[in-house]
């Protein structure tokens, strides 16, 4: 290696090492935050090195406050948009794909242009519609309008797509139908991108904050990232609380990200059209 | 007893019809080949056979049964695809099983069925692989292995070995050969290759533009082709023609003078009426059966491509047209010299301007 070279790549490593610095540090600052005393925090000693380690914070959000609750709330209604979207999505682009039938091409603009309307466009109908069918503070009021995910439908068809003609017209002269074509060549071709979209999906879901901060208004019901809101009440803002509670929430979602890394950033990659 | 009947069927695309009236009969336990050029629909009648394009009319029999309303699975067909089509997240096992397993054959029966058919293709060894880890070939064996285990009435083959190297297909095409020997079942084969065509079939049928041109016995159609495209496209290298006009003719025979070899004439046997004095004929001659003679058509040795056993004469006549000649057992070198060519009249064959045979 040349010793200009040398230069560029340890120039590049470097900037790299402060890239990551910086992005690391509200994580940091939020992990440091957590295990000082709230009085500590504010006080202005409180330094960049962490000091002391005080787990008063995590005992109080997991004993007084609604965590567990939320952690059920978030993981039953995230598992649910995940499965019920990855199902939906796959027969539907399926269908969209390899099935021919009158009024097609109109569904999948009408798919694309679903794609393109931002859901904060829609909070006020479909809050409206949900009070009207009872689903207020419900878990189905908070899953039912997350279940549209028209880019999974998109990215699922093109990859449908791509299967080679001969593939499906081997498993007609096998004696297979629609049902083996799907779930026994289909899906498992597509093994890869499947999962790839539950996790994005799942790490979607669980992140929401606009629609269930406003489908649900009891605490018992909330989901972790709008029971954080719940941290800071009448005495003021428990900084070390609410960091406790944003660390402990995040926490499944950076446990998925680690396992599946590969999967999510391939998952990123594609819905987003860089690839695919 | 018919393996396959086909009557006057017919097949459109919107306003394009690619196969028209079509007609054709393989025997039971016959090894049919469907040949031509591109585009000429050999495939497409293949797949209606299949029933994965429908009819657009005319009939379709297997072994005596009208066919051409029954869905794909129930005409007791299987098909070898050029790509092969295996399913790639399945083993080799479960990729010929797959038939048997969407039947629900029973357990015993799918493992004595998959492992008779691997046996005959000596499969044994990578039943437990992936497709991904087999050679071309053996994704070809595994190709016909799914189709043996079904048992069919008909095997259809789509240019089964256009994706092989030249030494496999060689190899690949004695396989076929000796598969179809011991299974005996009716097979259709498609291909736009003449030499798998005539060492495999037991009748070729050339199409052309979504017609039969000629059906027969291989060596019939090079002997005895029905029109120039059938003995042009038949026999490698391609048979000559040189085109002319009648000209004398006596004793079974017609001269035929040729426009474009500086005014020398050929003779040919007609058995039939002899065509008026200057009609637009055009004489075919194998390559095997021009001889080098000391008069005849004058031409220039282009090139020469010497095999060993065998080796072919580029030349070319005064006026452009190129005649190829095969000779055996000879190592003169005629690379560049001039020479003239001959053919004996029972060689020459002649077709008439619209291409037609006359015989």
């Amino acid at each position: 290696m040349s010793t200009a070279r040398r230069i560029e790549n340890s120039i590049l490593t470097i900037l790299t090492i402060v890239g990551a610095a910086l992005w690391i540090f509200p994580l940091y600052w939020a992990f440091v935050t957590s295990i000082r005393s709230e009085d500590r925090v504010v006080s202005e000693q409180a330094g960049l090195i962490p000091d002391e380690f005080n787990l008063a914070s995590y005992i109080d959000v997991l004993f007084n406050t609604r965590l567990l609750n939320w952690y059920m709330n978030s993981i039953v209604t995230s598992v649910i948009i995940t499965v019920v979207v990855i199902v939906s999505g796959m027969m539907c682009a399926y269908a969209l794909s390899q099935m021919r039938f009158p009024g097609r091409r109109l569904l999948y603009g009408v798919v694309l242009a679903s794609f393109m309307v931002p859901t904060q466009a829609l909070v006020v109908t479909q809050f409206i519609l949900m009070n009207s069918l009872g689903f207020i503070n419900t878990w189905a009021g908070i899953i039912l309008p997350q279940l549209i995910v028209p880019v999974v439908i998109i990215v699922y068809k093109q990859f449908f797509d791509a299967v080679p003609k001969e593939m499906r017209e081997a498993v007609v002269l096998d004696g297979g139908g629609e049902y083996t074509l799907l779930f026994k060549v289909y899906l498992p071709l597509n093994w890869g991108i499947t999962t790839a979209l539950a996790i994005i999906t799942f790490i979607m879901a669980w992140n929401q904050f606009l629609w269930p901060f406003l489908v649900v208004t009891t605490e018992d019901m909330m989901t972790i990232p709008v029971g954080i809101t719940q941290v800071n009440d009448a005495f003021g803002v428990f900084y070390a609380r609410l960091m406790s509670v944003a660390l402990l929430g995040a926490m499944p979602v950076a446990l998925a990200y680690l396992v599946f890394q590969r999967r999510v950033t391939e998952a990123v990659m594609i819905s987003s059209g860089v690839k695919g | 007893m018919s393996g396959v009947t086909l009557h006057n069927v017919r097949k459109s695309f919107g306003a394009v019809e690619v196969i028209k009236d079509v007609s054709l009969e393989i025997g039971k336990g016959e090894f049919g080949v469907f040949v031509g050029p591109s585009g000429c629909g050999k495939s497409t009648l293949l797949r209606m056979i299949a029933g994965l394009e429908e009819t657009s009319s005319g009939s379709i029999g297997i072994e005596e049964r009208d066919v051409t309303r029954v869905e794909p699975a129930e005409r007791g067909v299987a098909m070898v695809f050029q790509s092969y089509a295996l399913y790639p997240h399945l083993t080799v096992f479960e990729n010929m099983a797959f038939s048997l397993r969407l039947a629900r054959a029973a357990k015993s029966k799918v493992q004595e069925m998959v492992a008779e058919a691997a046996r005959i293709l000596q499969l044994e060894d990578h039943l437990h692989k992936k497709p991904s880890q087999l050679s071309g070939g053996q994704r070809q064996r595994v190709a016909i292995g799914r189709a043996i285990v079904r048992q069919p009435k008909v095997f259809l083959f789509d240019e089964p070995l256009s994706n092989l190297d030249a030494e496999l297909r060689v190899q690949m095409r004695l396989e076929l050969a000796r598969l179809h020997k011991r299974i005996g079942a009716t097979m259709i084969y498609v291909t736009h290759d003449q030499v798998e065509a005539m060492t495999l079939a037991d009748k070729i049928f050339v199409l052309r533009d979504g017609v039969v041109q000629q059906a027969g016995r291989p060596i019939e159609l090079y002997d005895d082709p029905d029109n120039r495209f059938v003995g042009g496209f038949i026999g490698s290298p391609a048979m000559n023609f040189l085109p002319g006009h009648a000209a004398g003719a006596g004793d079974g025979r017609v001269g035929i003078s040729l426009t474009n070899a500086g005014g020398a004439a050929i003779e040919a046997q007609l058995a039939g009426g002899r065509p008026p004095h200057g009609t637009e004929l055009t004489a075919g001659i194998r390559p095997e059966h021009i001889e080098v003679s000391g008069e005849g058509i004058p031409v220039q040795v282009e090139m020469v491509e010497d095999l060993g056993g065998v080796s072919y004469l580029h030349t070319r006549t005064q006026d452009g047209t190129e005649i190829v000649v095969e000779r055996r057992g000879t190592r003169d070198n005629l690379d560049g010299a001039s020479i003239h060519l001959g053919a004996r009249p029972e060689h020459v064959l002649v077709f008439d301007r619209g291409g037609q045979r006359l015989r």
